[in-house]
């Protein structure tokens, strides 16, 4: 199997298809989209990533990244709503979802 | 040395006192009938935001906004000569809406109906069989609505003559100007509907009472131990505008990782950018009657809440950036703030919806403000005195006309 995501970041791969949102919408969406488990194994999987993978998209400037180094962007991008599900809401995640649900995100840099 | 900060003190009622202290009647916060009256009173008498410049790049880049309270679509544009103008979307012939994109960019607007074709500066250019008609070209603009910007931002009044807007500013107009949003070029953007008087929801961003209830976990640093329930340092008022100093705890834990990286990213972005941490960085800027502004450059948001029925609103958010995202880190740390943000306000607007509830039941006479909640008071006092004045006004040209 090839790789979806840049050399150094083989750990990350397992969550590449499901985890790199197109949009900043898509990306809050996905925070409670499958079950807490799966959410936990891929903050688990990319907290200790987050900076080594900054560290690497920052040496290319955006417009000119890889399809690879584009997925690793969004599944990054994805990690900061995940972050907040088990890093700030902890227990309380769940009954935050629905009230989310309503604050609709229309527009971002990263979407244009 | 010893550098520990000086305990945490309220403002004192003493200071606010001249603001009053009786209970708040209920009803306006769910009558249809005084809702009318303030859209009369207030809404169509006031400067009122609905956009940035950022939005309006170029000649010819236009916006549209629907604006409830006024039932009207207007187009916002820059015109040829780069100056900024807004019309009613409507086409002078018969009335047609003249444009149904919410933004673009176009050297002219035509009516899709009979063709009549409009400039930048809203003059009908041309119109095919002209001769047939009984009226001179010049007369047949797009109907103008006042539009005025300060600190980027773009503002419309629907007054018969308004005042200019850095008069109705007053002292905050310079102010806003030395904030980034006056040189943001994008911004991050979250939107929501609600069931609820718009005063309501707008309050509940102007008092603190709440926030260790409502935000146990999002709340971070904004309450401690010395002040638990994270008042602000100062209320300033001015005019029907009023600010406050927000409170920190610094002794509270440090945040996450992945908020430090962002929070410092953004630090590294303003510093870049020239933007001093300023006092007002710890300023909330409420402009009357419906927008608040956070001064802060790190996480710096505008906050509109628009009136669309007695117990329904729309709130629209943005975080305003300075430049397109230079970097992946950059990128990130926008994401992350934006997201913070939008997780504190969803906590608000599930509370808020659930005090209309109560509201709306007519149970109430009145409801009950201590003194931290006085930018509250000092909302409603500024609507009700423009409502009576309005009231009043109409009286007296009930009279003279008998
Ligand atoms: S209504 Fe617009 S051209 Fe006739
Ligand atoms: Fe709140």
């Amino acid at each position: 199997m090839s790789a979806l995501l840049p050399p150094g970041f083989a750990t990350l791969e397992p969550f590449a298809m499901r985890w790199a949102g197109e949009t900043a919408a898509d990306r809050a969406h996905l925070r409670a989209a499958y079950p807490d488990a799966e959410r936990d194994a891929f903050h688990a999987a990319c907290a200790p990533r987050l900076e080594a993978g900054l560290a690497h998209l920052d040496e290319t400037p955006l417009a000119a990244l890889d399809e690879a180094q584009q997925r690793l962007m969004r599944l990054l991008l994805t990690f900061a709503h995940v972050s907040l599900a088990v890093e700030v809401q902890g227990p309380d995640e769940a009954q935050h979802a629905p009230l989310r649900a309503s604050m609709r995100i229309t527009r971002t840099p990263a979407d244009r | 040395m010893n550098t520990h900060t000086p305990p945490f003190q309220p403002v004192s009622q003493d200071d606010v006192a001249w603001l009053g202290t009786d209970p708040i009647p209920a009803s306006p916060y769910y009558d249809p009938a005084y809702f009318e009256l303030e859209r009369k009173a207030v809404f169509l008498r006031s400067w009122i935001q609905v956009g940035h410049v950022c939005e309006l790049p170029d000649p010819g880049s236009f916006i549209r906004r629907e604006i409830e309270f006024a039932n009207a679509s207007i187009l916002i544009v820059r015109g040829k000569d780069g100056a900024i103008r807004a019309f009613h979307n409507v086409c002078t012939h018969r009335g047609t809406q003249l444009v149904m994109a919410e933004a673009g960019r176009q050297s002219t607007f035509s009516c899709p109906y009979h063709m009549w074709t409009f400039a930048t500066d809203g003059a009908l250019v041309s119109a095919p069989d002209f001769d047939q008609f009984h009226v001179a070209k010049k007369d047949c603009a797009l109907p103008a609505v006042a539009v005025g910007v300060c600190a980027g931002l773009i503002f419309l009044s629907f007054a018969e003559r308004p005042e200019p807007l850095r008069d109705w500013l007053g002292d905050l107009a310079d102010r806003l100007e030395a904030l980034p949003v006056a040189r943001a070029t994008t911004f991050s953007e979250y939107v929501y509907e609600i069931d609820a008087n718009w005063k309501l929801t707008y309050d509940n961003f102007q008092e603190n009472y709440h926030l260790r209830f409502i935000h146990p976990r999002s709340g971070g640093a904004a309450t401690g131990p010395d002040n638990p329930f994270g008042y602000p340092v100062h209320y300033g008022f001015h005019g029907p505008h009023r600010t406050q100093t927000i409170w920190s705890n610094r002794a509270a834990p440090p945040p996450p990782a992945p908020a430090l990286l962002s929070y410092g990213k953004a630090a590294e972005a303003a510093a870049a950018h020239g933007i001093m941490v300023s006092q007002d960085a710890k300023d909330y800027f409420a402009l009357f009657p419906n927008f608040f502004l956070l001064g802060s450059p790190l996480q710096h948001f505008s906050h509109v809440v628009m009136p669309i029925s007695a117990t329904r609103s729309r709130g629209v958010i943005r975080l305003y950036w300075i430049g397109e995202d230079d970097s992946a880190s950059e990128r990130f740390a926008r994401e992350y703030l934006m997201a913070t943000a939008r997780d504190i306000h969803s906590e608000d607007r599930g509370v808020i919806e659930r005090g209309q509830r109560g509201l709306s039941s007519g149970a109430l006479q009145h409801i009950h403000l201590q003194t931290q909640e006085i930018l509250c008071r000092h909302l409603f006092r500024s609507v009700d005195a423009a409502v009576e004045a309005y009231k009043a006004e109409m009286a007296s040209g009930a009279e003279a006309r008998a």
